[in-house]
């Protein structure tokens, strides 16, 4: 059951933050997302994290998923899910992936990224939970 | 046709059939009772299926002619070697890549990698650095100094640059959007230092249209890069015409998932844009193709596709100046190459495994005719920066190649061999086609801004890491051979935030300081000569040597220039 989407496509949002520009990883997961049927927006190198908010929101996307692999992680990620609750929009999923070392982890979770995959991450496992991740919260807005 | 050359055909159609009686007899009753490994058989990066054997009836079949297709070292078409007598005069420069911290650590550590016997080093810079920005700009915070040296203002390099001079030959410099600055800050610290400009070799990257492509350490619009790339590479055929104003880093096309022929023509083309834009300059083809002809390659680990990649390189290089360009130098027609086993085929995990790796691509490298310069990456890379046990091991592959095997001692010891010729010969036509459509399209400028290039290796990244989930491509310790309570996490490297908060006192303590009235001046210069046509290295020159800073100086141009901010489709994301 969980294999089929539901009606609406997820919209995802990936984004790169700070002067992080290794690309390949996004790329990847872009692909793999969209070929799972997913709706896929990439907003582009370079960005801060009131950026990547500001596009969040005028995109309307379900999930923002953020690529990091120059150590940058524990600056940006608690500061955009700060900036996404002070918005109103932490019902979004915020998905962190990359170089993310596990004692990291526990800090940026509590801070509230919402899932972490860490480099050699399986695109399949990801697809799988955010398809889950989708089920449920479609699941959970039904009256 | 003469009598000989009839021979050799008519015994070609002879092996054609001799070798379909050998696959009806010998090999097919074989593989009925021994199945084969697996149901294709591919090389790795391009996917092109790889026959069970290779005799001259394959030769014939891709219209191979030693004398057309191979000639003799140092002639054109340079199949077989640009150097007459191969390495048997001398070994290739062995080089290896340094740069972390502030100026003075990254001295210390050049000194230990002269020491090891390495004759080149080659520079990098922190991210804020490639891209243009000052160690205290709110961007760039936590950056600093950490994946290559940071760089802020003359002074850093004066202190970076005590070194042995005597032992240094060459040098490169990898700071590609902002390579106005960075040369002028190079120029003016060598001065400062009395080193004869002469004396020695600046090999500057100036690479700014492969990091459009795939690398990303972009500042402005492409017209506006190439515009600046252009400065930078007049400004040393006019005043230092022993350097280098440019290298193709197709190794940066590799890691981003070009295959070979991707690799070749992308690369290829690329370099055409830069050609252009200088014979614009006045130039003729053959003052100027013996300054961009250096490209730096890197090997993977399927050997022969590294290896016929090197050899086709060298003669589409050489096809492409006298085919296109109308050049007859044998230093235009002559490609010049560094060659690096890739840090892609590198894994995190059994860290030790990847000596072997960089053994065999090391190999690999030196038997497609290693090129001027190469350089090794080192085997503990993926997990954090280079230990100095690591860097001996790098600098002792090398050796160790060069001394104990024997692969350097005839040249081109694989010529001849029906598969690496074969292959050698496909990638050459496949990679002349695929350049064909690119200046069909209007060139590699084009390409960039219409995402083509970007969209290609896009798919190519996609496709191949599938390969590896999927297990049709078996990598040792990732999806074979794994250990499952191996730890496999990048250590990341955690400068301490002391180092930013020095680099940036520093930096504070220069503006404070500082002539800010000449820096002014300076600036508004730059500005100026941004705006029309006057080199901007000389410009940039003048702003250095009052030590105006490099975010400044960049800051000036991206007043008038501009920034590059592609979009999702252009990104090929």
């Amino acid at each position: 059951m969980l294999d089929d989407l539901p009606q609406r496509p997820l919209r995802v949002l990936l984004a790169k933050l700070g002067m992080d520009t290794h690309t390949v990883g996004v790329t990847i997961i872009a692909h793999a997302l969209r070929e799972a049927g997913m709706e896929v927006i990439f907003t582009g190198l370079k960005q801060t994290p009131e950026m990547v908010c500001a596009a969040a929101i005028q995109e309307d996307v379900d999930v923002v998923g953020i690529s990091t692999l120059s150590a940058g992680h524990t600056r940006h990620l608690p500061k955009l899910a700060r900036l996404l609750r002070e918005a109103g929009a932490e019902d979004k999923l915020l998905l962190a992936g990359g170089v993310i070392p596990q004692e990291d982890q526990p800090m940026l979770l509590e801070a509230g990224v919402g899932k972490i995959f860490t480099m050699g991450a399986d695109t399949r496992d990801i697809v799988t939970y955010l398809k889950a991740w989708w089920a449920e919260r479609q699941a959970a807005e039904v009256p | 046709m003469n009598e000989h050359i009839r021979g050799l055909v008519s015994a070609n159609d002879n092996i054609a059939a001799e070798t379909s009686r050998w696959e009806a007899e010998t090999r097919a009753p074989f593989v009925a009772a021994n199945p084969e490994r697996r149901d294709t058989f591919t090389t790795q990066a391009l996917k092109w299926p790889i026959k069970a054997l290779y005799t001259p009836a394959d030769l014939d079949a891709v219209g191979f002619d030693y004398a057309a297709d191979l000639g003799f070292p140092g002639e054109y078409p340079y199949t077989r070697s640009t150097r007459p007598n191969g390495h048997r005069s001398q070994y290739w420069t062995m080089t290896q890549v340094t740069g972390f911290g502030k100026g003075e650590a990254w001295a210390k550590r050049a000194r230990y990698m002269l020491d090891q016997g390495l004759s080149g080093l080659i520079l990098e810079y922190d991210l804020a650095t490639t891209n243009g920005y000052d160690s205290d700009d709110p961007i760039v915070e936590g950056e600093v100094g950490r994946a290559g040296m940071a760089l802020d203002s003359l002074e850093d390099l004066e202190n970076a640059f005590d070194l042995p001079f005597d032992k240094l030959q060459y040098l490169m410099s990898v700071c590609n959007a902002p390579q106005p600055v960075n040369l002028a800050m190079i120029i003016a610290a060598l001065e400062k230092k009395g080193v004869d400009p002469s004396e020695f070799v600046l090999h500057i990257v100036n690479g700014i249209l492969i990091e459009y492509t795939c690398v990303g350490r972009y500042i402005y619009p492409p017209e506006h890069g190439l515009r600046i790339a252009t400065d930078a590479i007049e400004y040393i055929i006019r005043n230092h015409p022993n350097w280098a104003p440019l290298s193709i880093i197709s190794a940066q096309l590799q890691p981003a998932k070009a295959n070979p022929v991707q690799e070749i023509a992308f690369s290829l083309a690329i370099c055409c844009a830069y050609i252009d834009a200088t014979l614009e300059r006045g130039f003729d083809i053959d003052t100027i193709a013996p300054y961009l002809n250096h490209f730096v390659v890197n090997v993977d680990m399927d050997f022969f596709e590294g290896i016929c990649k090197l050899r086709a390189f060298r003669k589409c290089w050489a096809r492409l100046m006298k085919e296109r360009y109308g050049a007859s130098r044998p230093e235009a027609l002559k490609i010049r190459m560094m060659t690096s086993p890739t840090t892609i085929a590198l894994t995190l995990q059994q860290p030790l495994n990847n000596i072997a790796r960089l053994g065999i691509m090391a190999t690999a490298c030196a038997l497609g005719g290693a090129g001027e310069n190469m350089t090794t990456p080192l085997h503990d890379e993926a997990h954090s920066l280079p230990a100095e046990e690591a860097i001996r091991v790098g600098a002792a592959i090398q050796h160790l190649v060069a001394h104990e095997t024997g692969v350097a001692e005839t040249i081109d010891p694989l010529a001849g061999s029906y598969y690496v010729e074969t292959l050698t010969k496909q990638m050459e036509d496949a990679a002349f086609a695929e350049m064909d459509k690119i200046f069909a399209m209007g060139g590699a400028t084009k390409a960039i801004e219409s995402g083509y290039f970007q969209r290609a290796l896009g798919r190519e990244q996609y496709e191949r890491n599938k390969d590896i989930e999927e297990g049709r491509r078996k990598w040792v310790g990732v999806n074979h051979l794994v250990l499952p309570e191996e730890k496999r996490e990048i250590e990341i490297f955690r400068l301490d935030d002391s180092m930013e908060e020095e680099q940036i006192a520093k930096l504070r303590d220069l503006r404070a300081r500082r002539d800010q009235g000449a820096v002014d001046a300076a600036l508004e210069k730059v500005r100026a000569a941004a705006r029309g046509d006057d080199n901007l290295v000389a410009v940039c020159l003048e702003a250095v040597k009052v030590y105006a800073t490099h975010g400044e100086i960049c800051n000036a141009m991206r007043d008038v220039f501009g920034v590059h901010a592609p979009d999702s489709q252009l990104a090929g994301v």
